[in-house]
């Protein structure tokens, strides 16, 4: 049966999460991963990096630029002023 | 916002049809729907400090080209294109200093092609949000996705972060699907090196 390198393997794991590689691929690339502690630490780490970067960078609107965002865009369109909300 | 006769809300499209037709509260309700989003978007496109002006360019673009919206495309798809738009037009405004690349954390490896690394160290990426205090991290996440290159920062923020499908993406920024695909890869195996090394260990 056909192997693959640790790099091969980082290179197609994109794909494979994807559901683009071809079956045969697909197998060759469980079977090593099975016997390969390294792959499987690794697959863990860039599994969670999205997550990790994602709760990291979840920045909330501060309240002042959501007013000031409506009176910006309001003053650009050129409507009649308004009474604040 | 909870109305007493809550009437059935309005979809965006909607919306866009009623602002394309001069309804100025149509064009605040969507702004209102969509801003926080566009925010966060933003923030991770050009970083807190140059977000509300790119959000600000977002939406004064989307109402200029509310006329040219397609109706059988998604508003959100549509939206995201022009914020990512505008996020790219003003990085590349700003004579930003050059920043050292995430190249040297991509994966190493040895002359079989094996992971150069032990398990452990390979693995402590995912331990970066346990092993670092929450502000460092986020102040380093905002840092890291600064350096990366332009074109896969916004396929990894719209992709991973944004959680659009690669098909979405791929609409969004014009490219096709294996393309994403590459961009994104790419940019996770840098910023998971990143993480890592953050953690204290190159992998």
């Amino acid at each position: 049966m056909t192997e693959v390198s640790c790099e091969t393997g980082v290179e197609l794991l994109m794909d494979y999460l994807e559901g683009v590689v071809p079956d045969d691929m697909r197998s060759i690339l469980e079977s090593h991963v099975t016997g390969c502690p390294k792959c499987a630490a690794f697959i863990a780490s860039y599994l969670a990096t999205p997550r990790i970067l994602r709760e990291a960078t979840a920045a909330t609107m501060p309240p002042e630029l959501q007013q000031s965002l409506l009176a910006f865009l309001r003053a650009h369109r050129g409507d009649l002023p308004r009474k604040p909300d | 916002m909870a109305r007493m006769t809550a009437p059935e809300e309005a979809t965006d499209e909607a919306l866009v049809l009623r602002a394309a037709l001069g309804d100025n509260d149509a064009f605040d309700e969507i702004t209102i729907r969509y801003q926080a989003r566009v925010y966060r978007l933003a923030c991770r496109l050009v970083g807190h400090d140059d977000a509300p002006d790119v959000v600000q360019e977002g939406f004064l673009s989307v109402y200029r080209n509310l006329a040219s919206f397609r109706q059988e495309s998604r508003f959100g798809t549509w939206l995201y294109r022009i914020v990512t738009n505008a996020a790219l037009m003003h990085r590349r405004a700003r004579a930003r200093r050059p920043v050292e690349s995430l190249d040297a954390f991509l994966p190493e490896f040895d002359a079989t092609g094996s992971h150069s690394h032990t398990p452990p160290e390979l693995q402590v990426a995912a331990r970066a949000d346990e092993l670092l205090d929450r502000q460092v991290l986020a102040a380093e996440a905002t840092a890291a996705l600064d350096r990366l290159p332009d074109l896969y920062r916004s396929a990894f923020v719209l992709r991973d972060l944004e959680e659009l499908s690669t098909a979405e993406v791929a609409d969004v920024l014009g490219v096709e699907p294996a393309t994403v695909r590459q961009r994104v890869h790419r940019a996770r195996l840098m910023l998971r090196g990143y993480l890592g090394a953050l953690a204290g260990v190159r992998s």
